[in-house]
C-alpha cells in the first residue's frame, strides 16, 4: 500500500499546486450554487431532487477537466518514464491517482453542504432523501472518474483526453432515454442498466437500491481495470 | 549486475534493436557511447523497464525485466534521457515522493534526502519549485532522484547534459564513487568523459553493439592507425633499413624534402607497444641528425569513427 499511498500524496500536492482544481471547484460549486438558488426560490419547493439533477450533469462535464492529467500529464512532462520505472505496480499507480481524484469530488460534495444551510433555515426537507441523493452523487462522481481517468491513459494530449470523456459519459447519462425505441426487451432492459441518469434517479428519489450502487462500482472497477491492463500492454 | 542477451527490440516492423549482449559487473562504469539515434536510450529504457524487449532476456540483479520489473527497480536508479520532474513539486517534496515510491522505511527517508541533495549540491534549492530551476539544477535533481533508496545499479543517460564544466567535474566524481561497488551503466557521446570515468565502453550503432572493451583494448585493437613521424637528416635507403631492423616497425615510406639536401620525411607503421617511439629514436639519433619525432596514438574518437564507419558498410553489406 505504500505505493499507493506514495502516488496519493503526490496527486493531492498537485492538485493544491495548481490552478485547474481551484478553477474545477469554483466553477462547480458556482453552478452548484446557481441550481440550488433556482431550484429552490424560485419554485418554491423545499427539496433537493432538481438540484440534484442539475449537479448530475454538471458533474459529468466538470469530472472530466479533473481526470484529463491523470495520465496525459505524465506522458508529455516524460514523468511515465519516471512512474514506470520506479518499483511500483501498475494498479499501484492506478489506484494512487484515482484515490487522489476520488479525495478532490469528496471535497467538491462537502463543499456544496452550503446550499443545505438555508434548506434547513427555511424549510422542512426529508434528510434521507438528501443523504441518498449525496450518496448517488458521489457513487456517480467515482464512475465519471474512473472513466476519465481511462481515457487520459489513453493519449497525451490533455485536451484531447476532456474531448474524449465528455461525449462518453453523456452518452451514459441519455442512454436511458433511448430504450423505449428498442425493438426487444433485451435491448430496452440493457439501455435501462446502462443509463448513468435512471441510476442516479433512483438515489434522489430516496432509494438506495443495491443494483444501482453496484453498477457505479462496476462501472468504476472495469475502467480502472482496463487502465491497469493497458498501463502494462503498453510497456 | 545488468545482463544482455541477444536483446532485439522491433517497433512494427522496423528493427530498433539487433541482438545485443553484454554484461555490467559490481564495481564497473560502462560507458554506452553512440552516434544520436543509435539505440543508446532505447537499451536503456529497456534495461530500467520502461519497454521490454521484443525478444531476448534482459536482467537486472537476476530478475527478469519482462516480468519482474517491479522487483528489480527496488535495485535500479534510473536518469532518463529527459530528466523526469514535476515542475509544480518543490524540490525536496519530489525528492520524499521517488524516495516512498522506491518503498525507503519511513524513519531513514530524510536520511536519504540529505545525502543525496549534498552529493548533488542541491542545498540552495531545496525548497525551489522544479519549474524554476536552471537546467543544471534539474539535471541534478534527476540524478538525485536516481541516488535514492539503495540502488545496486545505475542507469545514466548522458548524465552531464547541460551541466558547465564544474558541474560536470562533479557529477564525474559522483558516479565515479557510486562506480566502486554499484554497477553503472552510462550513456553518452562525449568520448572524453568515457576515457575520464568508464573502465569499459560498449560502442553502439544502428542498434548494433560493435564493440564491447576497455579503452585502452579498444585502442590496441585498433593498431594500424599506430604510427610514428619523424623528420631526420640521412641517406634515405640506409634509414629505411635502419627503421625496419627495429622490433615492432612493420613498414616504413621515406619522403625527401624538396630543396633541403638530405632531410626525409618518415611515416612508420608500428605495432601498438610501450616505448616504441623511444626506441626509434635511439636507433635513430646515433648516426644522424633527429629534427622531430611524433608518436601518433589512435584517439577515441577515431576508434569511435572507424566502428561507426564499419558498422554502416556491414549494414550496406547486409
Amino acid at each position: 500500500m505504500n505505493g499507493v499511498l506514495a502516488i496519493y500524496v503526490k496527486e493531492i500536492i498537485t492538485y493544491f499546486r495548481s490552478p485547474i482544481a481551484y478553477f474545477v471547484v469554483a466553477v462547480f460549486l458556482l453552478g452548484t450554487g446557481y441550481f440550488f438558488v433556482y431550484n429552490i426560490f424560485l419554485t418554491g419547493i423545499g427539496t433537493m431532487d432538481q438540484t440534484f439533477q442539475n449537479m448530475g450533469v454538471l458533474l459529468l462535464t466538470v469530472m472530466p477537466v479533473l481526470t484529463m492529467r491523470l495520465f496525459s500529464a505524465e506522458y508529455s512532462a516524460r514523468t511515465m518514464e519516471l512512474l514506470t520505472t520506479l518499483p511500483l505496480k501498475a494498479w499501484q499507480i492506478v489506484l494512487g491517482k484515482y484515490l487522489g481524484a476520488v479525495t478532490m469530488l469528496l471535497l467538491m460534495t462537502v463543499a456544496t453542504g452550503i446550499n443545505l444551510i438555508p434548506l434547513y433555515l427555511y424549510g422542512n426537507p426529508e434528510t434521507s432523501t438528501i443523504l441518498s441523493g449525496y450518496i448517488g452523487f458521489v457513487l456517480l462522481g467515482m464512475a465519471c472518474l474512473a472513466v476519465g481517468q481511462f481515457f487520459s491513459a489513453l493519449t497525451q494530449n490533455q485536451i484531447v483526453a476532456a474531448l474524449i470523456t465528455v461525449p462518453v459519459l453523456l452518452s451514459f447519462w441519455f442512454i436511458g432515454h433511448l430504450r423505449s425505441f428498442q425493438p426487444t426487451l433485451f435491448l430496452q432492459s440493457l439501455f435501462t442498466y446502462l443509463s448513468f441518469a435512471l441510476h442516479f434517479g433512483d438515489f434522489i428519489r430516496g432509494l438506495v437500491r443495491s443494483e444501482a450502487v453496484s453498477f457505479y462500482l462496476i462501472v468504476s472497477a472495469i475502467a480502472l481495470t482496463l487502465n491497469t491492463s493497458y498501463l502494462q500492454w503498453r510497456r | 549486475m545488468i545482463a544482455l542477451e541477444s536483446v532485439s527490440k522491433r517497433y512494427g516492423s522496423k528493427t530498433i534493436i539487433h541482438e545485443v549482449s553484454f554484461q555490467v559487473g559490481k564495481g564497473e562504469i560502462v560507458g554506452f557511447l553512440g552516434p544520436n539515434g543509435a539505440g543508446k536510450t532505447t537499451t536503456m529504457r529497456m534495461i530500467a523497464g520502461f519497454t521490454t524487449a521484443t525478444s531476448g532476456r534482459v536482467t537486472v540483479g537476476g530478475f527478469d525485466m519482462a516480468t519482474q520489473n517491479a522487483e528489480a527497480a527496488r535495485s535500479i536508479g534510473y536518469l532518463p534521457e529527459h530528466p523526469p520532474l514535476y515542475d509544480v513539486l518543490d524540490v525536496s517534496t519530489f525528492l520524499r515522493f521517488v524516495a516512498k515510491a522506491k518503498g525507503v522505511p519511513r524513519d531513514e527517508i530524510a536520511a536519504n534526502i540529505e545525502r543525496v541533495i549534498a552529493a548533488c549540491r542541491l542545498e540552495a534549492v531545496v525548497r525551489r519549485e522544479i519549474y524554476k530551476l536552471s537546467k543544471g539544477y534539474r539535471q541534478r535533481v534527476g540524478l538525485a532522484q536516481a541516488l535514492l533508496g539503495k540502488p545496486q545499479v545505475l542507469l545514466l543517460d548522458e548524465p552531464t547534459a547541460g551541466l558547465d564544466p564544474g558541474q560536470i567535474q562533479e557529477t564525474r566524481e559522483v558516479i565515479r564513487a557510486f562506480g566502486e561497488n554499484h554497477a553503472v551503466l552510462l550513456s553518452t557521446h562525449i568520448l572524453h568523459e568515457v576515457t575520464l570515468i568508464c573502465q569499459r565502453v560498449a560502442i553502439i550503432h544502428d542498434g548494433r553493439l560493435l564493440a564491447i572493451d576497455s579503452p585502452a583494448g579498444l585502442r590496441q585493437a585498433s593498431e594500424q592507425t599506430n604510427s610514428v613521424s619523424l623528420e631526420v637528416s640521412a641517406p634515405a635507403d640506409a634509414l629505411r633499413d635502419a627503421l625496419l631492423s627495429i622490433a615492432g616497425v612493420n613498414a616504413v615510406t621515406v619522403r625527401p624534402t624538396a630543396g633541403r639536401d638530405l632531410l626525409q620525411r618518415v611515416e612508420c607503421q608500428v605495432d601498438a607497444q610501450e616505448g616504441i617511439e623511444a626506441r626509434i629514436a635511439r636507433a635513430v639519433a646515433g648516426p644522424w641528425q633527429l629534427h622531430r619525432l611524433e608518436r601518433h596514438q589512435p584517439t577515441l574518437e577515431n576508434i569511435f569513427l572507424r566502428y561507426v564507419g564499419q558498422g554502416a558498410q556491414q549494414k550496406e553489406a547486409a
